[in-house]
Parts: C-alpha cells; sequence; structure tokens
C-alpha cells in the first residue's frame, strides 16, 4: 500500500515535470494557441442553431451581453496562419509541445489502465483507474472537451473512485489469487483472437477518415437570439455553455429520462446494500420506521 | 521526427480508445475479483467515451458531449448498484470471486 | 428545437410509468402496514392506466404514421405503443405475481413495486425510441432496474449470485453496445435513426451507405450484434441467463424473462430495422443479417439441448427462453432479409411468448411453499390430481411454449417462419427447417413437465402460495394464448 502510493507521487512527478519541460520547450500552450483561430473575420451570424461553418468565426466573441474582460484579448489577436498546414492537426499543435502532452497522457492512461488489471492490491488498482482517468480528461481538453475534461475528474476520478474505496474498506481483504487461471489453454486462445480483434479495429480506427474541415478549430456553438434584431449568442464549442445549450435543446429527452435512470439506482443501491435485519419479516416492518426517519 | 509521432491526428485518439477498450475486456476476462471486473467495465465506458468525444470533434457535433455527459451518469448508476450487490454478495459469503460463486450450476 | 405541449400525450404512457413508479417509491418510505398488497394495488394501476394511454394514443395515430418527437429522440407510431401497451401489461401482472410469492419465501419489500415499474419506463423508451441515445438509456434504466430487483430477496444467497452474475454479464454487454454506438455515430455523424439538418431530411441508414469510414460501420454492427445477444441471451452470450433466472425470485425471473426480452427485442428492432434497415446494411458488404441468421440457428439448437439436460423447472424455462429468442433473431434476420410480414409476425410472437413466460412462471411461484420452492420436475409430481386447475394453466403455457395448435406459441412460430420463408431468396430456408426440427424436439422436455403433473403419484402435500391476484394471472394468461390461437386476426394487426 505505501509503496504503491510513493510510486504514484514519483509518476506524477514525473508527469509533472515532464509538462514543464514541454511548455517551456515550445514557449508552452499559450503560443499554440493563435493558431487555431481563423482569420479575424466578424462572426457570420448565420439564423440556424446549432454549429456555425468551421473556421469562420472567432472562437468566444459574445458572452451573455455583460462584458467579460477575459473575452477582450482573445479577440484582439487575429490569427493568419490557418493556411500553415502545421497548423491542420487535430489538437491544433503548430510544435512538438501538443504531441508531447498527447504523448504523456496516452502513456499514463494505458499504464494505468493496465495497471488496474494486473494489480494484487485493490486500492492499488483504484490508484491505476484514478490516474487513467486523469490522463482521459487531459484527453478531453486536447480534443476542445473543456466541460467533459472537468465533469470526468469531478465525477469519476471525485465520486465513482472513491464509492470504490468506500467498498474496499467495507470489504478489506486481499484477493487470494488474482489471476483466473482455470482453462489457461482457453485463455491463451481468447488472447490471441482478442489481439487479433484489437489489432484489426485498431487498424481500421488509425485510417479513419475525417471530414475535409475536420482539422480546423471546432466552429461555435450558435444561439438564436431571444428578439429577432439582436446577434446571435456564440459559444465556445465544448464549453459549459455550448454543451449546456446542446443539453437542454437537442439532448432534452436523455437529459430528464437520465433522472428515472439515477432514481432506479438511488432506491435500488439502498434497497440491496442496507443492512440486514433479524428476519426479513421483521425487516419489512423496521423500514418503515427507517423511511420516516429519514 | 516522425510525422506520425509530431503530428497527432483523428486516428491516434481512436487507436488509443481501442487499446483501453480492449484493456478492459482483458480485466473483465482474466480478473476473479469482481470489484477489479468492475473497474475493468468502467475502462471499456471510458474507452467508449474517448471514441465518441473524438467523434463529436471530428464531426464538428457537439451532442457528442451530451451523449457523453449522459454515459458518465449512466456509469455512475451502474457503479452505484453494482457496488451494493457487491456488498450484498460480501456479506452473504465474505468472499467476491467470481470464479468461486457457483452455488447456481445444474 | 420545437417542443410543442400537443406532444405530451405520446409522451403520456412513459410519463405515466415514470411518475407512478416515483409516487410507489415515496408510498413505500411511508408506508406502515406489515405487507406490501395496497403498494401492488398501486403498482397496477400506474400499470393499467400506461396500458390505456398507450392504446389512447396508439388509436390517434394512423396505420404506419411515424411522428418523430423531442429533436428525433423518439418515434412515435403504431408499432412502439403496441408494445408500450404490451410491457405495462406485464408489468401489472408481475406485480400481481408478487405479493403472494413474497409472503410465502420473506422478501416483502415495497421497493419491488417501484423498481419495477421504473424499470417498465425504461423499457417504454426501447420500445418508442428514435435514437442510438435513447435505446442505450432505456437499456440502461431497464437492466439496472432489473439487476437491482435480482438482488432485492437479500437472504438469498441464490439471489445474490443471480444479481451479481446479471450485473457483471449486463454492464460487460453495456460497454460493447455503447462502443458500438460510438463507432456507428463516428461513421455516420449522428445517432438519430432520422431527422432533418441544415434543412435536408437524413436517415441513419443513408448516413452510414454513404459513410467514408465503411469499416467503422462494420465493426460498429458486430458490435451492436453482440451486444444485442448478450441482452437477448443468445447463444455464445448465454451463460448468464439460466443462472440469473434461476437464482432470482420468481416474480422477477417472469418479468425478465416476459418483459425484459420482449423489451430488448423491441429495441434491437428499432436499432436494425428502423436505424439500419435497406439492403445495403442487412446484406451485402455489411451486413447485420448475416451473423444474426448464424447466432438464430446456433441459439435455437443449444438452447433446446441444454433444456433436455435440465431438471430444474425454472432452468427448463430458462434454456427454453434461449431458445425462444433465437426464433426472435430468426424474425430480426427476415425483416432485414426484406420480409414484409416479419415486423407484425414479431409483433404477434413477442404478445404470446411474454404471456405465456409470465403465466408458466406464476405457476411456478404459485406451487412454491415457504422453505420448499418445488423447483425440481420431480417436486411437480401429482399437482394434477391435487391442484387441476393450475396443473391445467401450466399445461396451456406449455403447450404454447412448445408451439402446439390450438396456442398462441403455434401461430406464433408458424407466423415468424412464415415471414423468414419470404425473405429475399428463400435463403432462410435452412434456418426454417432447423427451427421446426427444434419445435419438434422442445416438446419432448415441455411434455416431461406435463407427464410429471398428469401421471405421477404426488410425494406429499402441496402447500400453494395463494392469492387472488396470483390466480387472476394464472387464469388470464392462458385465457388470452387461447384466444391469440383462435382467432390470431386482431393480433396480427397491432405490429402496422
Amino acid at each position: 500500500m505505501r509503496t504503491s502510493l510513493v510510486r504514484l507521487v514519483t509518476g506524477l512527478a514525473v508527469v509533472a515535470i515532464a509538462l514543464v519541460a514541454a511548455l517551456s520547450l515550445t514557449g508552452g500552450v499559450a503560443a499554440a494557441q493563435p493558431a487555431e483561430r481563423a482569420p479575424g473575420a466578424a462572426p457570420a451570424p448565420t439564423a440556424q442553431p446549432g454549429t456555425a461553418p468551421r473556421g469562420t468565426a472567432p472562437r468566444i466573441q459574445i458572452v451573455d451581453g455583460a462584458a467579460k474582460p477575459a473575452a477582450a484579448p482573445a479577440a484582439g489577436t487575429p490569427a493568419p496562419r490557418i493556411e500553415d498546414p502545421r497548423a491542420r492537426d487535430v489538437i491544433n499543435s503548430n510544435g512538438p509541445a501538443m504531441a508531447v502532452l498527447f504523448w504523456i497522457f496516452a502513456l499514463g492512461m494505458i499504464g494505468g489502465a493496465i495497471f488496474v488489471i494486473t494489480r494484487r492490491n485493490m486500492i492499488a488498482a483504484v490508484m491505476g483507474m484514478v490516474g487513467t482517468f486523469f490522463a482521459v480528461a487531459g484527453l478531453y481538453m486536447m480534443l476542445y472537451a473543456s466541460f467533459l475534461a472537468v465533469i470526468q475528474m469531478l465525477v469519476y476520478a471525485g465520486a465513482i473512485m472513491v464509492l470504490f474505496v468506500f467498498v474496499i474498506m467495507i470489504l478489506n481483504r486481499p484477493e487470494d489469487e488474482p489471476w483466473g487461471l482455470v482453462g489457461l489453454p482457453g485463455k491463451i486462445l481468447a488472447g490471441i483472437a482478442l489481439a487479433y480483434l484489437t489489432f484489426r479495429l485498431g487498424s481500421l480506427l488509425a485510417s479513419v477518415k475525417a471530414p475535409a474541415d475536420a482539422l480546423l478549430a471546432p466552429p461555435p456553438v450558435v444561439v438564436p437570439p431571444g428578439a429577432p434584431t439582436d446577434a446571435p449568442t456564440l459559444y465556445d464549442w465544448g464549453s459549459t455553455a455550448g454543451v449546456g445549450w446542446n443539453l437542454f435543446n437537442e439532448y432534452l429527452f436523455p437529459f430528464e429520462a437520465v433522472s428515472i435512470l439515477l432514481l432506479v439506482a438511488v432506491v435500488g443501491a439502498i434497497a440491496i446494500a442496507r443492512p440486514l435485519k433479524a428476519d426479513d419479516d421483521d425487516a419489512a416492518e423496521g423500514d418503515a420506521a427507517a423511511g420516516e426517519a429519514s | 521526427m516522425n510525422s506520425v509521432v509530431t503530428h497527432i491526428g483523428y486516428g491516434h485518439f481512436l487507436v488509443l480508445s481501442a487499446i483501453l477498450f480492449a484493456i478492459g475486456v482483458v480485466g473483465v476476462l482474466i480478473r476473479r475479483n469482481a470489484l477489479i471486473v468492475m473497474m475493468s467495465i468502467e475502462l471499456m465506458l471510458n474507452a467508449a467515451n474517448i471514441a465518441i468525444i473524438t467523434f463529436a470533434r471530428m464531426h464538428g457535433d457537439v451532442g457528442g458531449h451530451s451523449f457523453a455527459l449522459v454515459v458518465i451518469a449512466v456509469a455512475a448508476a451502474e457503479v452505484a448498484v453494482g457496488l451494493a450487490i457487491l456488498v450484498a454478495v460480501f456479506r452473504g459469503r465474505r468472499h467476491i470471486d467470481v470464479d468461486r460463486m457457483t452455488t447456481l450450476k445444474y | 428545437m420545437s417542443f410543442k405541449a400537443a406532444d405530451l400525450i405520446y409522451l403520456l404512457p412513459l410519463l405515466v410509468l415514470a411518475v407512478s413508479g416515483m409516487l410507489l417509491v415515496l408510498a413505500e418510505a411511508f408506508y406502515r402496514g406489515k405487507d406490501r398488497a395496497a403498494l401492488m394495488g398501486l403498482a397496477v394501476a400506474g400499470a393499467v392506466a400506461a396500458a390505456v394511454s398507450s392504446i389512447v394514443v396508439y388509436r390517434q395515430l394512423a396505420p404506419g404514421e411515424v411522428k418523430p418527437l423531442l429533436s428525433n429522440m423518439l418515434l412515435a407510431d403504431r408499432f412502439g405503443y403496441a408494445l408500450t401497451a404490451l410491457f405495462s401489461v406485464v408489468t401489472a401482472l408481475a406485480a400481481m405475481v408478487a405479493p403472494a410469492h413474497q409472503r410465502a419465501h420473506g422478501w416483502v419489500h415495497g421497493e419491488y413495486y417501484g423498481v419495477l415499474l421504473l424499470s417498465a419506463a425504461g423499457m417504454a423508451m426501447l420500445a418508442l425510441a428514435g435514437n442510438l441515445v435513447t435505446v442505450f438509456l432505456g437499456i440502461e434504466t431497464m437492466s439496472i432496474g432489473v439487476y437491482v430487483l435480482c438482488g432485492l430477496r437479500r437472504r438469498s444467497r441464490r439471489g445474490n449470485e443471480a444479481a451479481m452474475k446479471y450485473f457483471l454479464m449486463g454492464a460487460f454487454a453495456t460497454g460493447f453496445l455503447l462502443y458500438g454506438i460510438a463507432l456507428i455515430y463516428g461513421a455516420a455523424g449522428t445517432m438519430a435513426f432520422a431527422g432533418i439538418e441544415d434543412g435536408k431530411a437524413f436517415t441513419l441508414a443513408e448516413r452510414l451507405v454513404d459513410s467514408p469510414n465503411r469499416g467503422l460501420v462494420v465493426a460498429g454492427i458486430l458490435l451492436l450484434v453482440v451486444a444485442f445477444g448478450f441482452k437477448l441471451a443468445a447463444v455464445p452470450f448465454h451463460m448468464w441467463a439460466p443462472d440469473a433466472y434461476e437464482g432470482a425470485p420468481t416474480p422477477v425471473t417472469a418479468f425478465m424473462a416476459a418483459a425484459v426480452k420482449a423489451a430488448a427485442t423491441a429495441a434491437a428492432i428499432r436499432v436494425f430495422a428502423y436505424g439500419m434497415g435497406g439492403d445495403i446494411l442487412a446484406y451485402g458488404n455489411f451486413g447485420w443479417a448475416s451473423p444474426m441468421v448464424v447466432i438464430a440457428a446456433v441459439t435455437i439448437t443449444l438452447g433446446n439441448i441444454a433444456a433436455i439436460r435440465q431438471d430444474n423447472i425454472k432452468r427448463v424455462l430458462a434454456y427454453s427462453s434461449i431458445s425462444h429468442g433465437g426464433v426472435i433473431l430468426v424474425g430480426l434476420a427476415a425483416l432485414g432479409l426484406g420480409s414484409g410480414t416479419a415486423q407484425t409476425s414479431l409483433m404477434y410472437y413477442l404478445i404470446a411468448y411474454s404471456l405465456t413466460t409470465m403465466g408458466a412462471f406464476a405457476v411456478v411461484a404459485y406451487v412454491g411453499s415457504r422453505d420448499n420452492e418445488r423447483l425440481h420436475i420431480d417436486d411437480w409430481a401429482g399437482l394434477a390430481a391435487r391442484h387441476p386447475a393450475a396443473a391445467l394453466a401450466m399445461t396451456v403455457c406449455l403447450l404454447s411454449l412448445g408451439g402446439m395448435p390450438p396456442t398462441g406459441g403455434f401461430f406464433a412460430k408458424f407466423y415468424v417462419f412464415k415471414s423468414a420463408m419470404e425473405a429475399h431468396d428463400q435463403q432462410l430456408l435452412w434456418l426454417v427447417i432447423i427451427g421446426v426440427v427444434n419445435s419438434a424436439i422442445s416438446i419432448y422436455y415441455y411434455l416431461r413437465i406435463v407427464t410429471a403433473m398428469y401421471f405421477r403419484d404426488s410425494k406429499g402435500a402441496f402447500e400453494p402460495s395463494r392469492s387472488a391476484p396470483l390466480a387472476f394471472v394464472m387464469a388470464v394468461c392462458p385465457l388470452i394464448i387461447l384466444e391469440m390461437g383462435v382467432m390470431p386476426g386482431f393480433w396480427l394487426k397491432l405490429g402496422l
């Protein structure tokens, strides 16, 4: 337990050092930023709700009328380098900094995942899982999914893994034998089949053909104005406002329906995991009292 | 330097998600501890989420983000119920080894 | 987004199920009585109201009319509402089976009813799904509810084990489902089955066919087939089903076998026929029908062979339900291969199969008593002499499961196989032959139970779990099955 924590801390330190090194090497992420901005044209107000065409508008301009000082400098730096082929990259790097970050996150993610499935100690596995989730959040950031990156950290690393740790505390016993080695030949066969399938899937995914404009910066989310005379509001793609607008329009039904699912989960988890009473018939009475107390 | 290393494309993210998915499947198949099996399933869901967000970026469709958010909520709900079942199983037999759960056989 | 208040009527069945589920959860928290029979009444009222409202909406829609709702998340059509009515009725029946069993076996938990109705709301989402997102959410709502129901009998080690196995397998399948959805989304750029974007109408199938990433389409379809194979308990992915069916409390098993399987079928029809229909996606280069045909053949055969070896009635019924899942896959494949009647046949099949299974498990719940669930076939010896009505109900249900003529089960199999014969180029002929041969084999193990009930002497007195609602279920299911068998015309028109 202690050794794995030490290893974890060391790993995090290494990642942090590598991060700083990578950033200082190339002038940092901020320097890479202007490339993703389209030629400083005025927002082309398409009345169509949804997302504007790519590369036609600055990424964030109008935020809810109230002037946000932070938005001003972003608008002030025009970026003519969009035609630079090096800028046409999925994570919009025009230098190795983003690539280095990607590989760090990739290694962290894979390493953490392998840690999860090989550790005998369950706490160690959970720590590997947390590492994986942080790396995944980093990848989300690179894909312009900033809101989801934060949610990933809050919900997965923050809430779900804590739940796992609580249950490990309740169980409090190490695994007798971590590997199910019964039927080894079958498992080797399954492993070969799985490796082959993963290879096929991987080669398929590696050669995925993206639409022609997919390497440009993502378009802003266009929210139609309340009054016809106003300009439409543009939100950063993948920002809280952008995702929220989509969530309450296109995804209204799933958003509401997920509440049913959460209710089932809450009620069900309590119904199953609640402590046993002397007899289930008696427990039925005790339950009514417990329900009143809560 | 090699452009595969320096220029990160959609393929990189997708292959990464495929590898993560495969690791999750392997974990489900080889581990006997139900808790680790559940964690491996979480890895699979995360792999799918990475793929969804990559595709959302690729198609410029912010709807993929909303779906990923829904998936995270579903995963949390599933974990809650799964851990409750796990606690109930542990209460009855003091272990959570899936290979030793053989009361229900013929 | 256009959301009109008038559209709310199309959501009515779903809302009724969800709201009555929530009310039941609240009622359980404040309920003071010793047994939960009043909750059962509320649950039945909610489910029946949902069934009635789906029939009302059903009658509002013209045959063949499909209304997309809520940004293409749902599709309102007659097919969906007929299925919603079926799920609601089966839910009501599952609620009615429960009180007697709960009292007899000491697991009086009022949560059963709330979770039951909420999980039925998930099924309604599946029946009306118009988007892969809704399919995913519906499957999860339904499955999580059923995992909980499986584990509700908390003192039973078998119940816990069943819940654990079902949960792990179901969650594993969810991973495949989600990855499949992700790949389909990647290929098409949308998850809606049909809709309008930038003023142009599109369908998912068109987008997939035109997609530059055909590999993604193939891989996504394969992953979806695997995921639905798990949910339908088709053969390479069936290992959880017998254990989960045996270990779960009998009313829950009835719900799983009758409603969950039907809902999974509904989702498969929505995804494959509505989402990825058309010639090119069903066969040819892509082909979701081809793996399905193979799985169907294996499922029907192995399910039957395994059922012959079982002595536990719940396991016999579990394997029989696996084998029936194979027949459902035959219908799905026929639907993909251009058979015009496949959808109505499947609808008929689902109604007949659900009610039959529900009836059979109701009798199983009736026969057992405290500390003696009477699940072994030998325990049923001489039932007919002591309880002729129960034995008769079970016989009708078993004959229907075996596909014997005067029952709905006969026409169900008949119509599905007939629609399979109509598939393009008669390429499903061999599958039909396998199916018919297997139906003949299956008679053996069904008749084994019938023989035990009628022609053997009982070893001891039966102390069945009597209750009026249970008796109602045991009476009404065989009656509807017989009615379906005698006059199938009405039921065949529902799937349009």
